[in-house]
């Protein structure tokens, strides 16, 4: 009798096992599927433009500077392993060290984080990470989270000016942050872009922290500190084969036309 | 191992059927305090066993195996709870470990529901239904025949060898 209760407790416990572990293999969706890239995409071209009104954000019209964020760009995109966006970079005129994404595959860069940027590899370290939150669609989670989808996708002009408020002062969790620089460090990798740039980056803004123009900077608007993210970008492995190719841009021409 | 004769249904009153019915429909009427907080259930599972334990042994078979059937189900429960809790508090990720234990869970629910439904009707038609596992040990446990320690007399036996 005891054999027989033993042999059907190993049953049990062997078949609820077994449906955890099957369960657990499934690919549970972990983006918010209420609101459609299409719709996301709309509503990103509205806040855009919002945003490109605001004198504070005026876009910059500077042709130089354009194509070599569109050659950065392009490189980054063209080695996407799947992306549902259409990236599109604007460059506006500001002295503040800022970079910030807008929903819908939208990445507005400062000229002030031009200038601040060492190489175009820095710059192309800080572009992905801002890709990271676009695939991720962690701004959508983070207006969703905090006003609602009526609201969000309700097209009142006053929304979307309280809305473009909220994207220019963007703030991501540790977590969202931290999965924003994994995937900036593989996308780097994939790009042939050194992916340690990110931790250099990181280190110069370390040393900058005081400074009063990056003070909106997303980057650097979470906890925990720099340390541990510079730490994480380090400990980043590439693969043995990995070979840097340098970007061919005149970064000293391009910054001395800012 | 020796166990006492089980009854047949014929030999089972009508009072006894519903009394040992009713603990599987007990679960029913605790689920909605059970939801945020499964513990209730097992705590009411229990006073349910307590409260009839005397009123036979088929009663008291098909109370004590819907008392351990419970247990696992609440432990599992408890762990979802409290799993669910922990990942809002300290904001971590509800990974796939995390959707397989639920859906484990919910299978354990749906599997416990099922069962306990065709244990009630069973019960009240005087039959033994054995649920895999808890089944068996609640049996064991009701109809063993226990040794009476001391009122036999001291028996002498040679050295083993």
């Amino acid at each position: 009798m005891r054999r027989s209760i033993l042999k059907d407790l190993l049953i049990l416990l062997g078949v609820f096992a077994l449906i955890w572990l099957l369960a657990s293999l499934f690919n549970y969706p972990d983006k918010p599927k209420l609101l459609s890239i299409e719709k996301e995409e709309r509503l990103g071209e509205a806040y855009v433009d919002l945003i490109l009104l605001n004198p504070m954000f005026r876009e910059l019209e500077n042709e130089k500077i354009d194509s070599a964020v569109s050659m950065i760009g392009d490189r980054l995109e063209a080695n996407l392993e799947h992306s549902d966006y259409l990236y599109n970079f604007v460059v506006f005129d500001s002295k503040m060290i800022n970079a910030f994404t807008v929903p819908g595959g939208n990445i507005l860069i400062s000229s002030g984080l031009i200038a601040f940027c060492d190489s175009p590899e820095e710059l192309a370290s800080v572009m992905a990470h801002e890709m990271g939150h676009v695939e991720e669609r962690h701004v959508v989670s983070r207006l969703i989270k905090e006003l609602g989808i009526d609201i969000l996708t309700s097209g009142d002009q006053y929304v979307l000016g309280e809305v473009t408020g909220l994207l220019t002062s963007t703030s991501f969790d540790r977590k969202q942050e931290e999965e924003a620089d994994r995937f900036a460090a593989e996308l780097l990798e994939r790009s042939s872009i050194e992916p340690r740039t990110l931790a250099t980056f990181f280190r110069k803004l370390e040393e900058e922290s005081d400074n009063e123009l990056m003070k909106h900077f997303e980057i650097i608007s979470t906890h925990p500190n720099f340390s541990s993210r510079i730490r994480e970008a380090l400990s980043y492995e590439p693969a043995d084969d990995f070979k840097a190719l340098p970007m061919d841009l005149d970064w000293e021409g391009i910054q001395a036309g800012l | 191992m020796e166990y006492h004769p089980l009854p047949q249904p014929d030999e089972i009153e009508v009072r006894v059927r519903e009394d040992a019915m009713g603990a599987y429909f007990m679960m029913f009427a605790t689920t909605a305090m059970g939801l945020p907080l499964p513990i209730l259930n097992l705590v009411a599972a229990v006073i349910y066993y307590y409260v009839n334990r005397d009123k036979g042994k088929f009663v008291q078979f098909h109370t004590l195996q819907s008392l351990y059937s419970q247990i696992p189900v609440t432990l599992l429960n408890s762990g979802l709870v409290a799993w669910t809790i922990v990942n809002f508090v300290k904001d971590f990720d509800f990974t796939g470990f995390y959707w397989g234990y639920l859906v484990m869970c919910a299978c354990a629910g749906l599997i416990y529901f099922i069962f306990s439904i065709v244990g009630a009707v069973k019960a009240r038609k005087g039959i033994f239904y054995y649920f895999v596992f808890f089944g068996k040990v609640a049996y064991h446990q009701v109809y063993r025949i226990r040794p009476k320690y001391g009122t036999s007399a001291p028996e002498n036996r040679p050295p083993s060898y």
